[in-house]
């Protein structure tokens, strides 16, 4: 495996490439469409390209988290949102408000940021990998023996955030001068 | 002995906690509680005395470390009391007329609804007294010292419902501010200099004279200023007056026997100070004779039995000013007059508190007259009182007024005349001015008509018989103090060691200063009996000449106050309003402008909108990583 | 199973190579983690409660439980410190997750009794109109989900129905704050962060009074948090790719070149952007929770909205778990950073101080007035971080400890001060309450002496103490900016006490409530606090002192 360099690329590196290039175009078109419904859409295509990244940097585990997560719940999600808020289907124009190039110069700024500190750091260095690196059971071993604090301490917070959810969102009928309901 | 010490603050500590916080439930052990818990404290002064008196001349001394405040890199403040036979004479005056002052209370505040906060307070200022007096450094001094400024504070405004109550309050309180300020600067510039607060660490001529005259001059002008706020003396002198406001009792214990005194205490404590600054030596006996001279005249001119009281404490603490500024031979002396001035002036001022409680708190004396009769016990106890405040021979006033006067003199030049010609001046006028108030009180016949006869006022009676022991035990202590002190110089052995004292010598001798000290007093008693006492004493004042009128408004010290300060402060606070409308305004937006650019962006950026504080935050996070990376690169 | 792998060798399975290398049991030492245990099982029992037990016994039980949990794992910390885990046998915990050292019992223990006090000011029921079918009236939201001035909100105050949840919600908050800044690694470090802002959101959107007002406040803080959440994931994110690890203590050894970084970075050590970026924004997610400016602003919004039980307890244990991680981050990740994140820290501390005292001028809601005073406490905390020696640490954790109690009792005043529209917060109607309730009055005085740091009161000796270290660490500059900005500062606080004690009265002013038991037990302990840390500061000191060593 050693001796490979930039110049030499395998089948991989090129599919890597591709692969990123659909997932920029994808982000791009979501963020620029004037159809709410199909922005959500390419918000698919984009992750889902994410996904296939994962699987290319041998990080299969993580990969078919983000298609359960993103792709399946993340965006089911917000499409249910646009349903349930009767967004209008079609073009609509008031999607864009005036400050698109602030919002463009902070993505660009992040952007730039991210890029010039990767490349910066890591340079002309390559990183072989070796496949299984990012299995289920490397993660599953990474989890549960070094990072299990934070795991379980994680499920607190999911507690917390639902008892917080149920103290917002409840609603019972209230019938003025009773005090005790029977079911709760 | 040591426990002992922290003992006796904490019994009126523990006094004024339990009546303060303890609700209804001490309401009716409020005055016995916190009348023993005086004694008390008085009693475990007594024991220490004498514990110190079995201890050799030159090592009367009980140090006692309660605990260490704070102890943070160099600096180290303890909460430390030393008692010496300075502290001691103060316990023991402190607690002895505090403890008389709060049994005459019982009967005195009998009838009033907030008794258990009226006790409360007064423990809470005995406890703060006794810090201020026992402290071993300047910082717990401080603390003492602002403590009784709260329970003076608290006392005038007392009966609050009195809007004349309230503002006197105020002004109690905005002057003292004045010199308190004077006091924290002293204790900045003294860690900044000796890089302690201990009066151990500090008060040594050699240390004192390592810092250089400069600062010591500076140390004991500012020492001087919070001396001159506590006790009542030019410039700051004009809220004893007002102070009256409170309950007479109050009056007799804070603002006559004990915490006005606390300037001289200062000086005197701060000698080696002083002794090394001879501009700030000068400074405090310019401001004493001043005083004495103030207080004086403005207690020849009012109608108010207190305000002319209040007058007279003014003069005698600029005295003991005087003394104290004097240097070595004038500090034994200045304590001494403070004690039996402590005796005389609290007998006195219970006195005007029986007669206005047999009177419905009227204070007119053109409304007196013929009392003597009424009131046998307060005639006998406040005629004492008269007696030895305008210094009549063998009284004690009569010694510890002789001494200062010729100490004055002692001081010699030119100096020497001046100041004793107005200590001199001031025992004329004393004796005027004193011999006016009983006068005008006992003598002559009734100025008022009763309800018997017809008219409005109640019928004079004497006060019970808790209230006339105080008055007693302090009439005693008027008339034989002087002398007991003076046989053998024992005062002056006994506070020698703490204070040193050196032999003035006069250039008039003593038998000559004390004839003519004898006939000023016969002159102005004279001039006084001669004014009210032949002649019938008109119940409205009459129009005067202007300097008598003026004596009347205070010598003009509110309207100069006003002119000066109010008026000047009220310019200061409209300049300051303009400042907040543009100056702080201006501040914050140039503030903004440091964080988001441009003046109006501070408004913009506190306008509720989500999107604008993210977009701050934006902001704040490319400049501080921009700023990391600069300073990486430099 | 293994029946299978050796009848067909040759087939691949999961199974078999799950039995090929079994997963060690991690390492949990539960003892050491006793304090943050308690505390979640406390919650866990909190919402059994709310499950199980019939509404009218629910609030007395959850009061019981919340109380004892408390009480528990105040006992674990002072067992833990007891036993010399706070000294000598400090160590890491659960794999490297949690550090049980000085500074972390310290906090700690300093958190756990804010808490409490905070739940007696929460728990308090008798401030709110009562009526004789509703006897008791907390200071949250009947039925949180009905739309604001509906009827339904109407019915649901008049059901006399009440958010019991606060309770288990505090506890978890709680929870995050012990993690916080115990965290050894910054992925702990992170959902700790998580946890205790959680349920804070939520607990702001939850006011009685004024929904409109508490629902923004609430949005607005979630938002925010989330955005500096992101910040500070993305600088945990750079700083992982410089090293290779999210220790903090790897992270250090890595920084001073103990360590091999990542295995990539050998050939071409040029990790320095990756190290400062990363850095520097893990500190602004920090900076965030402490609100110092630039990431100050949603504080007074959110200050204001929050119920305010909430809000005393938000401004003062926030601010001690986000100091301690800011600390633990500096000292044992950063500390041979600290050239290139001093020079910017004195920026952020002039700015907090600067602002925070000077639009604090200008406010005229007694709410928001304590917001920007917290802004400028951050700013003075700030200077104790920047001082950079043992000092340093020690003087911040006091500061701490003082600083919380002040702040809980006078927020805890503040909600005693009320008129019809519920708490009267507008400066001007404070004017001459000390005639009307002088005891209030002088307690609240007690508060604001102790923020402006006037001597006696713990507000001095914080000061005192940071301002000190500070010097001492050589930044002599800050400290003149600090002084001048504490003068600006005891300003506006001597200005309220004027209005309370010179102004007259208004007529139509605010009645003073008198509290139960709970808040009246909270005011007092936040002025002892305040009284006894001013006038017997040495043990505190010397406790911080000792507990001011990090475990790497």
């Amino acid at each position: 495996m050693s001796g490979q360099s930039f110049l030499s690329t395998s089948g991989t590196e090129i599919a890597f490439v591709l692969v990123g290039i659909v997932a920029l175009g994808a982000a791009l078109l979501t963020v620029t469409t004037r159809q709410l419904v199909h922005a959500a859409l390419w918000l698919v295509v984009a992750l889902g390209a994410l996904a296939v990244e994962y699987l290319l940097l041998t990080a299969e585990f993580v990969a078919w988290v983000q298609v359960l997560i993103y792709v399946g719940a993340v965006v089911v999600l917000l499409l249910f949102g646009l349903m349930l808020t009767r967004a209008p289907i079609g073009p609509s124009p008031d999607a864009d408000s005036r400050h698109r190039p602030l919002a463009a110069a902070v993505a660009v700024a992040a952007a730039a940021l991210l890029v010039t500190v990767v490349a910066d750091a890591f340079r002309t260095t390559w990183i072989t990998l070796r496949p299984g690196a990012g299995s289920a059971e490397a993660n599953g071993i990474g989890l549960f023996r070094a990072w299990v604090l934070p795991f379980e301490a994680l499920s607190v917070l999911l507690l917390a955030a639902l008892v917080g959810a149920i103290v917002l969102s409840r609603r019972r009928a209230a019938r003025p001068g009773v005090h005790e309901e029977a079911d709760d | 002995m040591n426990s002992l010490l922290g003992l006796l603050i904490a019994a009126p500590l523990l006094g004024a906690a339990v009546l303060l916080l303890g609700g209804r439930f001490v309401d009716r052990v409020a005055p016995v509680l916190g009348s023993a818990l005086a004694g008390l404290s008085f009693v475990l002064g007594a024991i220490l005395f004498s514990n110190l008196l079995g201890k050799p001349a030159s090592g009367r001394a009980i140090d006692s470390d309660l605990f260490t405040w704070m102890h943070v890199g160099t600096f180290k403040a303890d909460a430390a009391f030393h008692l010496d036979q300075l502290s001691m004479t103060f316990v023991l005056l402190i607690t002895g007329v505090g403890t008389l002052i709060h049994i005459y209370s019982i009967g005195y505040m009998a009838h009033d609804e907030k008794r258990r906060k009226f006790f409360g307070y007064l423990n809470l200022f005995l406890a703060a007294m006794l810090i201020l007096v026992l402290a071993d450094n300047y910082l717990l001094l401080y603390v003492g010292w602002e403590g009784v400024g709260l329970a003076s504070y608290l006392l005038i405004g007392f009966w609050q419902h009195k809007p004349s109550a309230a503002t006197a309050a105020k002004k109690a309180f905005l002057v003292n501010r004045v010199g308190d300020i004077g006091l924290a600067v002293a204790v900045f510039l003294m860690f900044t200099t000796f890089g302690t607060f201990t009066f151990q660490g500090i008060l040594h001529p050699s240390v004192v004279s390592s810092a250089g005259q400069g600062k010591a001059t500076a140390l004991g002008l500012v020492l001087l200023l919070a001396a001159c706020g506590k006790s009542a003396q030019v410039p700051l002198q004009s809220w004893l007056g007002d102070a009256m406001e409170g309950p007479t009792p109050v009056s007799a214990l804070i603002h006559a026997a004990t915490m006005v005194t606390a300037g001289v205490y200062l000086i005197t404590r701060s000698s080696a100070i002083f002794n090394a600054a001879p501009t700030a030596q000068l400074a405090v006996v310019c401001v004493g004779a001043v005083t004495l001279l103030f207080g004086a005249i403005v207690g020849c001119a009012k109608d108010d039995i207190k305000k002319a009281l209040a007058g007279s404490t003014m003069s005698q603490i600029g005295y003991m000013i005087l003394a104290a500024g004097l240097g070595p031979i004038g500090y034994v002396f200045a304590i001494m007059h403070l004690v039996t001035h402590g005796f005389f002036k609290a007998g006195l001022f219970l006195g005007a508190g029986s007669i206005m409680h047999a009177r419905e708190d009227e204070v007119d004396m053109r409304k007196y007259g013929g009392l003597w009769k009424k009131m046998p016990w307060t005639f006998a106890t406040f005629g004492l009182g008269y007696l030895a405040i305008i210094g009549f021979p063998g009284l004690s006033g009569f010694f510890s007024k002789d001494k200062i006067i010729e100490a004055a003199f002692a001081k010699g030049g030119t100096e020497g005349w001046i100041l004793g010609g107005a200590a001199l001046l001031g025992a004329a006028i004393t004796a005027y001015y004193m011999s006016r108030i009983m006068v005008m009180t006992f003598f002559g016949k009734p100025r008022y008509t009763t309800k018997a006869e017809g008219g409005t006022s109640p019928e004079a009676h004497e006060s019970p018989a808790v209230m006339v022991a105080p008055m007693v035990v302090l009439a005693v202590g008027s008339v034989f103090a002087g002398g007991f002190f003076s046989l053998g110089s024992r005062f002056l052995h006994w506070l020698e060691p703490v204070t040193g004292h050196s032999e003035g010598h006069s250039p008039v001798s003593t038998g000559v200063l004390t004839a003519a000290t004898i006939v000023l007093m016969l002159l102005g008693m004279g001039l006084a009996w001669f004014q009210y006492g032949m002649r019938e004493v008109p119940a409205a004042a009459p129009r005067s000449i202007w300097p008598v009128r003026l004596a009347r408004r205070d010598l003009g010290q509110d309207d100069f106050n006003h002119a000066v300060f109010v008026r000047g402060g009220t310019r200061f606070a409209d300049g300051l309003a303009e400042f907040d409308a543009k100056g702080v305004d201006g501040a914050v937006r140039g503030v903004a402008g440091a964080v988001g650019g441009g003046s109006s962006r501070l408004r913009k950026l506190q306008n509720g909108y989500v999107r604008s504080y993210a977009f701050s935050m934006f902001g704040g996070a490319v400049l501080i990583v921009a700023a990391t990376l600069f300073m990486r690169a430099v | 199973m293994s029946a299978t792998a050796v009848a067909a060798p040759a087939v691949h399975s999961l199974w078999t190579t799950a039995a090929a290398a079994p997963i060690h049991a991690p390492k949990i030492e539960y003892a050491q983690l006793s304090p943050i245990l308690v505390v979640l099982g406390a919650a866990v029992a909190g919402i059994l409660v709310e499950a199980f037990v019939p509404r009218r016994a629910r609030y007395g039980t959850q009061l019981a439980v919340t109380l004892i949990g408390l009480a528990g794992a105040f006992a674990a910390v002072v067992g833990l410190a007891a036993t010399g885990y706070a000294t000598t046998k400090a160590d890491l915990a659960a794999m490297g997750s949690i550090a049980v050292d000085g500074p972390s019992l310290f906090l700690q223990g300093t958190l756990i009794l804010v808490t409490a006090v905070g739940v007696l000011a929460i728990a308090e029921r008798g401030l709110e109109p009562q009526s004789r079918e509703v006897p008791h009236v907390d200071a949250f939201a009947p039925q949180a989900a009905a739309v604001p001035g509906s009827e339904d909100e109407k019915a649901a105050a008049r059901a006399g129905w009440s958010t019991t949840e606060v309770f288990p919600l505090t506890l978890f908050a709680l929870s995050g704050m012990l993690v916080f800044p115990a965290a050894g690694d910054l992925l702990t470090l992170f959902i700790g962060l998580e946890i205790l802002s959680l349920p804070l959101y939520l607990m702001c959107a939850l006011a009685r009074r004024r929904r409109l007002l508490s629902q923004e406040s609430a949005v607005k803080y979630f938002l925010l948090g989330a955005f500096a959440s992101a910040f500070f994931l993305f600088g945990t994110a750079l700083l992982y790719g410089y090293a290779g690890t999210l220790d903090l203590g790897g992270i250090a050894k890595v920084v001073t070149g103990d360590a091999a970084p990542n295995a990539a970075l050998n050939a071409s050590a040029h990790g320095d952007a990756l190290l400062l970026i990363g850095g520097a924004m893990i500190v602004m997610g920090l900076l965030f929770k402490v609100g110092a400016v630039p990431f100050h602003a949603w504080t007074p919004d959110v200050y204001q909205g929050a119920p305010t039980p909430i809000t005393g307890f938000m401004a003062a244990a926030t601010k001690v778990a986000a100091f301690g991680a800011l600390l633990r981050l500096l000292y044992v990740a950063l500390p041979e950073m600290r050239w290139d994140w001093r020079p910017v820290m004195w920026g952020v501390a002039i700015l907090t101080m600067a602002l925070g005292a000077i639009v604090a001028v200008t406010q005229t809601d007694v709410k928001r007035m304590l917001a920007y005073s917290s802004i400028a406490h951050a700013g003075f905390l700030l200077t104790g971080v920047i001082a950079g020696n043992k000092q340093g640490v020690s003087a911040v954790l006091f500061y701490l400890a003082a600083y919380s109690f002040v702040t809980l009792g006078a927020f805890a005043v503040v909600t005693l001060v009320r008129d019809a529209g519920g708490e009267a917060t507008h400066l001007s109607r404070w004017d001459g309450l000390g005639r009307r309730s002088p005891l209030v009055a002088v307690t609240f005085a007690l508060f604001l002496l102790a923020f402006a740091g006037i001597p006696l009161t713990s507000g001095f000796s914080g000061k005192f103490a940071v301002f000190s270290a500070a010097a001492k660490g050589g930044a002599v500059p800050l400290v003149v900016v600090g002084v001048l900005c504490s003068a600006v500062a005891a300003f506006f606080y001597v200005r309220v006490i004027v209005r309370m004690f010179f102004a007259e009265p208004r007529a139509d002013g605010p009645s003073v409530a008198v509290p139960s038991a709970l808040t009246g037990t909270a005011i007092a302990v936040g002025a002892a606090a305040t009284l006894v840390l001013g006038v017997f500061p040495q043990w505190a000191f010397d406790l911080a002192d000792k507990a001011s060593v990090f475990i790497r």
